[in-house]
């Protein structure tokens, strides 16, 4: 670090030198006219427990220099800065712009074990104290995140209904299809749908396609929840489909889970909690 | 010209103290004035929220934990969005708090559940695992102070001009009145809870003290 490049360093420096200097030579005279000077002068009428007081005149350098530092002052604090252009927010906002500009271009492209660390740190803190540190859900004080996204989840809620995800078509009642057909359409489901591409059951899958007709008709042909009406299935089993709850909240069971839209976690860290969280379920 | 002064203790204390009060008066109130309204959509608290409110006090939830979120990323990381004055309009006395023992609470209500709250008051380790906080169970036996609560409201309506009855704003009314309004904001708090003794002791028409002070906590938001 140099010192001097620092405008506010070099005046310091600068005034520390005049102050020195300034006071070298007002010592030295003072301690001169100790030595050497005789009493002189008009006393003032006060007498102090018989010690007397000189009516000195007022020092016109000083005199100045205070009133020009009380007039400095004025403008330092109302227009000069750092009033003017200083506060505790803006700070704030600067770090978190210089922030995120790094964070971006360290992580503009993250690897999938990079996902995976930076989402178990964003699980830890958003998603543990009701999904649990391992994501169990704690008994059933929330979901238990290591079946969900897998093939036996599609079985559950198809037989148990899906509740609470704010779609426009609303929530999916339960019992739309009895359980060995429910069977068939998530072995369907899974393999021609979602990204995952393959099923425990494939010799199901046939079947399941026949009986897609009852889901076609909210979540689409093409499982993709007809342009946000109904939860999209081709993203089932990714990161994305995690993502979508995290900026829809969800009202479950025991209470409200709340939106992550109000900016606290960027679309990075949202992919990165979902790749954690879908990995639970393997 | 300071000779008077100077041979006069009491005026030049006098004088002392104007030139610190005027240094202050010009450096506080302007700041104080900008930001001390309360921001938009902040509201005094009910009746019931009051009552939660002198638990959390009473039982020292303050001492561990702080309702006060700084503007530095970290915090607003965890926490939410860094908290203004503004947002304490109507808190007497604040409870900003230093002390983290326990997370900060000024954003609890939009994070956590009228459930949540009720086991971590039961059992704190059931949800939050590894926590040092102790149980609160006396808070599912005791009768929250209604009354007490009401008194309070009713002060600050009257001695700082709180808007309570105002449009937009709690109704506060008459005794009776509020205790009926305590009642109805209850009931949605204890549908949402899970303890079979807080609900029998709400149709014998008491209110438990979990309920007011998780009517306190869904508050803070």
């Amino acid at each position: 670090m140099n010192w001097l490049n620092d405008n506010v360093n070099a005046l310091s420096l600068l005034g520390a030198a005049a102050i020195l200097i300034l006071s070298a030579f007002i010592i030295g005279k003072y301690l001169k006219q100790m030595k050497t000077d005789k009493g002189s002068g008009e006393l003032a009428k006060e007498n102090w427990d018989g010690i007397g007081e000189y009516k000195n005149a007022l020092p016109i350098g000083w005199a100045l220099s205070f009133v020009g530092t009380i007039v400095w002052a004025a403008w330092y604090f109302l227009a000069g800065y750092p009033l003017a252009s200083y506060s505790q927010l803006g700070e704030y906002n600067q770090e978190v712009k210089s922030y995120n500009t790094k964070f971006e271009s360290k992580f503009a492209n993250p690897d999938k074990s990079t996902l995976m660390s930076m989402g178990e740190g964003v699980f830890l803190v958003q998603c543990a104290p009701c999904h649990g540190v391992t994501g169990d859900g704690m008994n059933g004080k929330a979901l238990n995140l290591s079946k969900w996204g897998s093939e036996a989840a599609i079985v559950a809620s198809i037989l148990n209904g899906a509740k609470g995800s704010n779609y426009p078509l609303g929530e999916m009642p339960a019992g739309l299809l009895d359980a060995e057909s429910a069977q068939a359409v998530a072995a369907y489901v899974m393999q021609e749908i979602s990204v995952v591409k393959k099923t425990k059951n494939p010799a199901l899958v046939e079947s399941g396609r026949a009986l897609w007709a009852t889901c076609a008709a909210c979540h689409g042909e093409d499982g993709k929840g007809m342009a946000g009406s109904a939860a999209d299935l081709s993203v089932y089993g990714d990161a994305k489909f995690v993502v979508n709850v995290l900026g829809m909240g969800k009202k479950g069971m025991i209470g409200n889970m709340p939106k992550f839209n109000d900016g606290r976690l960027t679309n990075v860290q949202k992919t990165a909690v979902g790749t954690y969280v879908s990995s639970l379920a393997k | 010209m300071f000779h008077w002064l100077e041979r006069n203790p009491f005026f030049f204390a006098v004088g002392v103290f104007l030139v610190i009060a005027y240094a202050g008066a010009v450096t506080i109130l302007p700041d104080f004035m900008e930001t001390a309204r309360p921001v938009v959509g902040t509201k005094p608290y009910t009746v019931l929220e009051l009552a939660g409110r002198q638990v959390y006090i009473k039982d020292s939830c303050n001492a561990c934990h702080s309702q006060l979120i700084r503007p530095f990323k970290s915090e607003t990381d965890r926490y939410g969005m860094y908290s203004l004055s503004g947002e304490y309009a109507y808190d007497r006395p604040f409870l900003w708090g230093s002390k983290r023992t326990g997370p900060d609470l000024m954003r609890v209500g939009n994070y956590r559940t009228s459930d949540w709250h009720e086991y971590h008051m039961l059992e704190p380790k059931s949800v939050v695992p590894g926590s040092i906080m102790p149980a609160y169970k006396h808070m599912f036996k005791n009768n929250a102070d209604i009354d007490t609560a009401y008194a309070e409201a009713l002060t600050v309506k009257k001695v700082f001009n709180a808007p309570y009855d105002q449009p937009n704003m709690p109704k506060l009314g008459t005794h009776e009145e509020a205790k009926k309004a305590v009642m109805e904001e209850a009931a949605l708090v204890v549908a949402d809870m899970k303890s079979q003794e807080v609900k029998e002791a709400f149709k014998r028409g008491e209110i438990k003290e979990i309920v007011a002070l998780i009517a306190y906590l869904n508050r803070l938001k």
